[in-house]
């Protein structure tokens, strides 16, 4: 459970540290990203209550309305427990795809939030992380298992 | 579906209610360290360039700085002539003196909030003196007003926020309104002025003062553009920001002077959120002057 936890907060940091202007708006949704490793590979984080815990935690520290980053990760743990055992064994290529649609329709529910605060429209590059965390995905999941395997080589 | 119901009546009552809000600014306490731990390498790398600076480099900033303040002090020494009489005129006309600001100077820390939430953080916090509720400018204009206040590093609302709005005052005319958030940095919506109102792409808007927590006369931004629908019962104006909403490196925090006589205005309730508490202030603020006109008489008498 600590290697996960540890994940999460490197996700978070991620989250938060500064980019270059250029590349800011293709930023992947990381937290995102790793709980959805942990669940589909090891169960754990696969409860709603830790999503809303991680998806709080992210809320304090980007800045935005607590809640908001919690309702999407809430929703994308209920799909992932949902589909868990079809997107196991999918190919990697085609669970990337599914990461992506799960990343795609958390955008939309930031969208609805982000249109009933009346903050703005957002333009096209709104829709850019999805489409990086698809294209991440395999290499990141190759990342997280490799870790996973060293720290049970390890015990 | 419990969870979904949670998140989401918590977002409503972080936007509407108190309680949470104050459990929101508390619980960022809890993550001061992620700030923390991504700010440290940016600020030690600027620490360090410091360090390694070499000798001629430093001694030639120190020459062009020294000029500089040269003349910011022969413009300044002009100031203080107009200043002076100014505050003669003002004992002769009965009115309140201005009062010389104190500012904190804070950097803007390395750290990258969501788009959408209008935010920055400065490298300061209750260490430095930093209290919710004080107004932040940069150098050519305001940027907004410390929202969160943490150990060592606070957040600051932009007056680009759409639950934020400013009193203003538009230059020329001197007409006072409100100037709200658009929800993009390079935007201010002015909503509310009447149809007949002398206004022109161009105009300054500053501060107006009302509501005691900005000082007036500060520079806000310019008029963009004034629309006149006919059968609306307000013009509408989009005006662009003067400062550089956080793509600077410094800002300057102000630190609110208590005027002799009176308390120091109240820091709560954050954000003047609709233009009947912006009235009712601008009615303490005229009650306010009026007493403090009555402290300098009592004043002069002596």
């Amino acid at each position: 459970m600590v290697v996960p936890m540890v994940t999460i907060v490197v996700a978070v940091l991620l989250t938060i540290a500064p980019l270059p202007e250029a590349i800011a708006a293709w930023r992947p949704h990381w937290v995102a990203l790793v709980m959805i490793y942990w669940h589909l590979e090891t169960g754990n984080l696969r409860s709603l209550g830790a999503a809303f815990t991680v998806g709080i935690l992210l809320d304090l520290s980007t800045g935005t309305l607590l809640g908001q980053h919690a309702l999407g990760l809430v929703i994308i743990n209920f799909l992932v427990g949902r589909f868990r055992n079809r997107l196991r064994f999918f190919p990697p290529w085609q669970q990337a795809l599914s990461v992506g649609a799960l990343l795609l329709n958390e955008r939309v529910v930031q969208l609805w939030v982000i249109g009933l605060l009346e903050r703005g429209w957002p333009d096209w590059s709104w829709w850019l992380p999805p489409v990086t965390g698809m294209l991440l995905w395999p290499w990141l999941f190759l990342l997280l298992d490799a870790l996973r395997s060293q720290r049970r080589a390890a015990r | 579906m419990f969870y979904a119901l949670l998140a989401i009546s918590l977002m409503a009552f972080d936007y509407r209610g108190q309680y949470v809000e104050r459990f929101h600014s508390l619980a960022t306490h809890l993550v001061e360290p992620f700030f923390w731990a991504v700010d440290l390498p940016f600020s030690s790398a600027e620490r360090i360039a410091l360090a390694w600076r070499d000798r001629a480099e430093t001694e030639d900033r120190i020459a062009e700085l020294e000029l500089e303040i040269f003349e910011a002090r022969a413009r300044l020494g002009r100031l203080d002539d107009l200043q002076m009489e100014n505050a003669q005129l003002r004992r002769l006309l009965d009115t309140t003196l201005r009062i010389d600001q104190e500012f904190i100077a804070a950097e803007i820390a390395s750290v990258d909030l969501d788009d959408f939430a209008h935010r920055i953080m400065v490298r300061s916090g209750r260490n430095d003196g930093i209290r919710p509720g004080m107004p932040v400018i940069d150098s050519s204009g305001v940027l907004g007003q410390v929202d969160t206040v943490l150990n060592s590093m606070s957040q600051v609302i932009l007056i680009s926020d759409p639950a934020h709005a400013l009193p203003v005052q538009i230059l020329p005319g001197g007409e006072r309104t409100i100037a709200y958030g658009s929800g993009t940095l390079e935007q201010l919506r002015l909503t509310d002025l009447p149809m007949n109102v002398p206004l022109n792409p161009g105009d300054l808007i500053v501060t107006s003062g009302i509501g005691g927590r900005f000082p007036p006369g500060l520079p806000v931004a310019r008029i963009e553009s004034v629309r006149r629908q006919p059968g609306q019962p307000f013009a509408t104006a989009h005006a662009r920001p003067l400062s550089a909403m956080a793509r600077n490196r410094l800002a300057l925090i102000l630190r609110p002077v208590p005027r002799p006589g009176n308390p120091a205005p109240e820091t709560q309730g954050l954000r003047p959120d609709d233009a009947s508490s912006a009235a009712e202030s601008a009615t303490n603020e005229s009650d306010e002057t009026a007493e403090s006109q009555g402290t300098t008489d009592d004043g002069e008498a002596q």
